[in-house]
């Protein structure tokens, strides 16, 4: 009945809103994630863009004041020994020498190329010996009365035919795995408390012994933990939308835009996919005896979809995917915000299984609340 | 006069030095005759709607459309010509009723095809505001007024000496199929606001490098509503005509000299410089030097006739760019030793390579310098073999083209209050920085920088372009600062065909075994 | 009334109800008594549709449970042990909120919510959140729940499990009254003396089957015992399991 659903849905909602536990799952994810993530890009665009001096160690830097002045006027230089970074550069004895002579004149870059912290700099490094290298290679070739042009028989044009925005894919395509993931993370601590918390707690007993009937049940509790998910996916789109306009992206050379139609698009696409991870959380957590072992579960099972959804951001696996539920959507939404055509056979079908999927799954949960074993979890 | 912005590697060097970047250098008006000028334009289409489209050296999609103009505004019903532009969209438009017009000099070359390197000093800008890059009439694909010449095999061999300027701009004049009086600036100044209008921006931050500070200033003062900020890098003042050039480049030779003098490696290298300088210029001003070399591309053998105007052209051009600029010691003193190979390498990026629409260079200088140079200027410019070489080309040709001169008012100072950022190169060789003074004289509003270590086109070898940023974000010039301009980033110059190190005393003739096997790694 | 016949059910390796049949009628509180592990809960998850019995079947008001379970059940309260409170919720929600699953409408639930806290004088906890509600508190609050909808029929399992001697005399009292409306009263217990004190009749379950029927007297007439102690006893065979 209706009704009755209604009124097991609104009371699921005062319950879970009351439970701090529920709600700050779910709000520290919406709100924490696309502000963490965020957080981050500006710092990562900081560096990027406004790269701080590089200091590093010089050894023999008399060999090749040239070189050292070079790399001073692209900020790469001895400094403090405070802020040194763990690179090294040695000028071989005989730079000037060889240099003197055109002959490959040797310095040593020692550096631990598996330091992250330090890749970005040892690039760096590499690439503005590289600059220095080319930019002499062709001043000798001019010296020599030979155009540098002979030095590049290729020429490639490039004409990439990514926008500003679809150069922004990359970004938003993290972001949409991070809103997929929030609708699962969302109604994740509702489902676990709706289901395995109440049957720990002593009141599944008390409900299913109430003329309601096991049907209404698993709708209530579906619909409850699907409006949790849907909020939590608003809450981060919306956030969202105002966070990844603080972060300078164009610095980068793309735009991140989180369009109206976006965010509609996303709704559309989103609400199967909560329902679907409403049932399937509501279901595997009906299956564990406890709470404890209920989010146990839930933490190996929810690598499916994660799986399924960072395939598709990154784009690891064959195409059959595409079909897949979850991954079908997210590849919509990623052809979406790239402007490409939205592949709408592949997301009515990923669409119309996710939805299937959770119709199985809730005749699943339906039948075992009739079942003895997990009601009282004999 | 040719004033052309160059693409610099300067302090923020590319990976190589491509003929492309090398290629924007203008050619010296010596020179001025071998408008072999083929621009590699053809991918931008035809219509004049903006659509998508690609510019070479560009992997962005940009926007690219015409406004089709009146060749003659006071025959409107008359012939048609398209104006040609380009948009950089803005990454993020958060100013969309603005752009940066990118205006470039010459005057002939194509803005369009400078597009790379004012996406890359721009870069900051576009974050917020589209680059908007018009192709001025009679360059690039607006109705470009060009000459055809001989190739680049020719350019070596040929005595520029004899080449008869007066028939050869009679022939180019032949072969162009428009009224070449209509090519002036102010006239191109109206296209300008027209592709405004049309486009619908309502306010344009300008740019204008080298001859394309003069469009900038006429843009101050014919549509001064139309403007927020103006930059202009590499001024030629109103009040002046190019012909003045000459001068600027014998000053930035001699600065050259005297950088090399006070540079201890270069001093002990290249004790003689100036000598050997005024040796080879006096040997050359008695005829050519002939010799057998390889073509610097094709390596085929072919004659080298080593003329002043050559030789000069070569070391002029050089001076343009930082880091060939470090080679002209090393040039110069092997010269002097009957060695032309380096004057040739240099001598050879300028062949073929300017851009430069010649039409409508000469449209612009012979009807807006050539004329008002006073007969006292003429003489005092004659001085110097630069000024001298020069004129002698525009005496000959200016008639034949046949450009009514601008009005007298046309050299009236520019008065305004727009918020103006006016840069120069302490060692520019074309534009110093007594014409960014000069075009300082009423403007009410703004900052002149002198960078001391820039050449031409600050905007491309320091922290001019971001000076631009911060101009076109703030709307004003006061906070505007030439700290970072004082930056020191001299290099040392080529002490022989390798090498920028002091070369080590020889102990020992051989050469360590190690680096012999390193060569061939 | 509630009638059961010929209930079987095996649970695992257990026969944890075995041909079970009783009545119990409206007007009576009807005690089911038996040790520990007589099939005591099973029997009562099977009236309430919780349990499927192998063989027989449980009837409320003549309704089978097990074919309509939903009309049975709202002729049902439930006093469930444990409890199986909300503890977020506040007892007047709590309350309405199972009145609304019995079929009343928003507003008759929240009155009838309201009228039950007032019978037993709950009103000063009824706005408070359950959690940390004393054992008398949590029981009036399950007790209000199971009576809310004024049911025919009451079931209570083992409802003095944990309580103080106050609450018990509450409940008792509660009984009684719910005894003297008309309803039918079936209660669980182990506990010797509450079932006495109570009961109009007694069913005493041993092993999934009834031992004897009858009111306390008529249990210590047929044994021939003075106490209800010594009869039960007697009945079963054992006192294992059994309190006083």
């Amino acid at each position: 009945m209706i009704s009755t659903i209604i009124t097991m849905v609104r009371k699921e909602l005062t319950d879970a809103a009351r439970d701090k536990r529920s709600v700050m799952a779910g709000l520290y994810y919406a709100i924490g994630a696309p502000l963490m993530m965020c957080g981050m890009f500006m710092l990562l665009i900081g560096q990027i863009t406004s790269p701080e001096a590089l200091n590093i160690t010089i050894s023999h830097s008399e060999r090749a004041p040239d070189l050292v002045k070079f790399l001073a006027s692209n900020e790469i230089s001895q400094g403090d020994d405070a802020d040194r970074k763990q690179i090294e550069l040695i000028i071989s004895e005989d730079y000037a020498s060889n240099m003197a002579n055109s002959l490959p004149a040797e310095i040593t870059l020692i550096a631990d190329n598996s330091n992250e912290k330090l890749q970005s700099s040892i690039r760096r490094l590499e690439k503005s010996l590289q600059v220095y290298s080319a930019e002499m290679g062709s001043l000798r070739l001019i010296a020599r009365g030979i155009d540098p042009k002979v030095v590049q028989p290729l020429k490639v044009v490039v004409e990439d035919q990514a926008t500003s925005d679809s150069k922004g894919g990359m970004i938003l395509g993290v972001a949409i795995f991070m809103m997929v993931y929030a609708v699962f993370i969302s109604g994740m601590n509702l489902a676990i408390d709706t289901s395995a918390g109440e049957r720990e707690r002593n009141s599944l007993a008390l409900l299913l012994s109430h003329p309601v009937s096991t049907r209404d049940i698993v709708l209530a509790k579906i619909a409850a933990v699907t409006i949790f998910a849907m909020v939590g996916l608003i809450l981060t789109l919306v956030i969202s939308k105002i966070a990844y306009g603080f972060v300078p992206w164009q610095e980068l050379g793309f735009s991140v835009n989180i369009t109206p139609d976006f965010i509609a698009l996303m709704l559309v696409i989103g609400l199967p996919i909560s329902l679907m991870a409403a049932a399937l959380q509501l279901f595997v957590s009906f299956m564990a005896k406890s709470f404890k072992e209920a989010q146990s579960y839930l933490t190996i099972v929810l690598i499916v979809p994660m799986m399924l959804s960072m395939a598709a951001s990154y784009n690891i696996a064959p195409d059959t995917l595409q079909w897949l539920p979850i991954s079908g959507q997210m590849q919509a939404l990623i052809a979406f915000i790239k402007g490409q055509e939205i592949p709408m056979l592949q997301l009515a079908l990923s669409s119309t299984t996710t939805v299937a999927i959770a119709i199985v799954l809730a005749f699943g949960m339906e039948r075992s609340l009739k079942s003895e074993k997990i009601v009282f979890g004999l | 006069m040719l004033h052309g912005k160059v693409n610099h590697m300067g302090n923020n060097p590319s990976n190589k030095i491509s003929l492309k970047q090398l290629g924007a250098l203008m050619i010296p008006a010596a020179a001025g005759l071998l408008l072999f000028s083929q621009p590699t334009w053809a991918n931008t289409d035809n219509t004049s709607t903006a659509e998508s489209c690609y510019v070479e050296g560009l992997s962005d999609r940009l926007r690219c459309g015409s406004v089709s103009v009146p060749e003659n505004y006071n025959l409107p019903d008359s012939k048609q010509i398209q104006v040609h532009y380009v948009i950089l969209p803005a990454i993020k438009p958060s100013f969309p009723s603005e752009a940066l017009l990118a205006i470039a000099g010459g005057p002939g070359q194509s803005a369009i095809e400078n597009a790379p390197g004012f996406d890359k000093i721009f870069s900051k800008v576009r974050q917020h505001r589209d680059i908007l890059l018009i192709d001025q009439r009679g360059t690039g694909q607006s109705n470009l007024l060009e000459c055809t010449g001989e190739g680049f095999e020719g350019a070596l061999s040929i005595n520029d000496s004899d080449v008869d300027i007066g028939a050869e701009s009679q022939a180019c004049l032949d072969g162009i199929d428009a009224d070449v009086t209509q090519y002036g600036s102010n006239t191109a100044l109206k296209d300008f606001e027209a592709v405004r209008e049309h486009i619908g921006y309502q306010k344009l931050h300008l740019y204008g490098i080298s001859y394309g500070s003069r469009m900038a200033q006429l843009y101050m003062r014919q549509y001064p509503q139309a403007l927020s900020t103006v930059t202009i890098d590499g001024v030629v003042p109103m009040q002046q005509s190019v012909l003045h050039i000459g001068d600027a480049i014998s000053r930035a030779l001699d600065l050259l000299l005297q950088d090399c003098q006070n540079n201890t490696l270069c001093q002990q290298q290249f004790p003689q410089l100036a000598t050997d300088f005024a040796q080879v210029n006096d040997r050359l001003s008695q005829g050519p030097a002939i010799s057998q070399t390889r073509d610097p591309l094709t390596s085929e053998p072919t004659q080298l006739t080593m003329t002043q105007a050559k030789f000069m052209g070569a070391v002029r051009m050089a001076l343009y760019m930082p880091n060939v600029r470090a080679l002209i010691p090393h040039a110069i003193n092997q010269a002097a030793q009957d060695n032309f190979q380096p004057i040739m390498g240099l001598y050879a990026l300028t062949i073929n390579s300017t851009g430069i629409a010649a039409g409508m260079h000469a449209a612009v200088v012979c009807g807006e310098d050539w004329q008002r140079f006073s007969s006292e200027e003429r003489q005092q410019a004659e001085q110097g073999y630069f000024g001298r070489e020069m004129l002698k080309v525009f005496d000959q040709s200016c008639p034949i083209w046949n450009i009514p001169a601008v009005d007298s008012d046309f050299s009236a100072p520019i008065d305004s209050a727009i918020p103006t950022l006016v840069l120069s190169g302490e060692l520019d060789p074309a534009t110093p920085p007594s014409w960014g003074e000069m075009a300082m004289e009423k403007l009410s509003n703004a900052k002149h920088f002198v960078a001391p270590y820039a050449t031409h086109g600050v905007a491309y070898q320091s922290c001019g372009n971001d000076l631009i940023a911060q101009l076109v974000s703030q709307g004003k010039v006061d906070e505007l600062s030439d700290e970072c301009l004082n930056k020191d980033v001299r290099r040392n110059f080529y002490l022989n065909a390798s090498t920028v190190e002091a070369i080590p005393q020889k102990t020992d003739d051989s050469v360590p075994a190690s680096a012999q096997g390193a060569d061939h790694d | 009334m509630i009638k059961v016949s010929n209930l079987s059910k095996r649970i695992g390796d257990v026969q944890a109800l075995n041909d079970l049949s009783f009545e119990a009628l409206d007007g009576q509180i009807t005690g089911l008594l038996g040790p520990n592990g007589a099939g005591k809960t099973t029997c009562l998850r099977t009236v309430f549709g919780l349990l499927k019995p192998d063989n027989g079947h449980a009837e409320i008001d003549g309704i089978d449970v097990a074919q309509n379970p939903v009309a049975a059940k709202q002729q049902l309260g439930l006093f469930p042990d444990p409890f199986g409170l909300y503890e977020r919720l506040t007892p007047r929600e709590y309350i309405s909120y199972f009145a609304e699953l019995n079929g009343l409408s928003r507003k008759d639930a929240k009155n009838a919510a309201a009228s039950v806290l007032g019978k037993l004088h709950m009103n000063d906890i009824a706005d408070r959140k359950c959690k940390g509600f004393s054992q008398g508190q949590r029981m009036k609050t399950a007790l209000a729940q199971a009576i809310v909808h004024e049911p025919t029929n009451i079931i209570l399992d083992e409802p003095t499990r944990g309580l103080d001697v106050m609450s018990t005399r509450v409940l008792r009292d509660l009984l009684k009254d719910l005894k003297d409306a008309g309803h039918c009263v079936l209660f669980s217990s182990h506990v010797m003396q509450e079932v006495a004190a109570l009961c109009d009749q007694v069913i005493v379950m041993a092993e999934g089957k009834v031992v004897a029927v009858g009111s306390p007297e008529q249990l210590c007439q047929q044994t021939g015992k003075t106490s209800l102690e010594d009869a039960f006893i007697e009945l079963i065979g054992t006192d294992e399991g059994i309190a006083a």
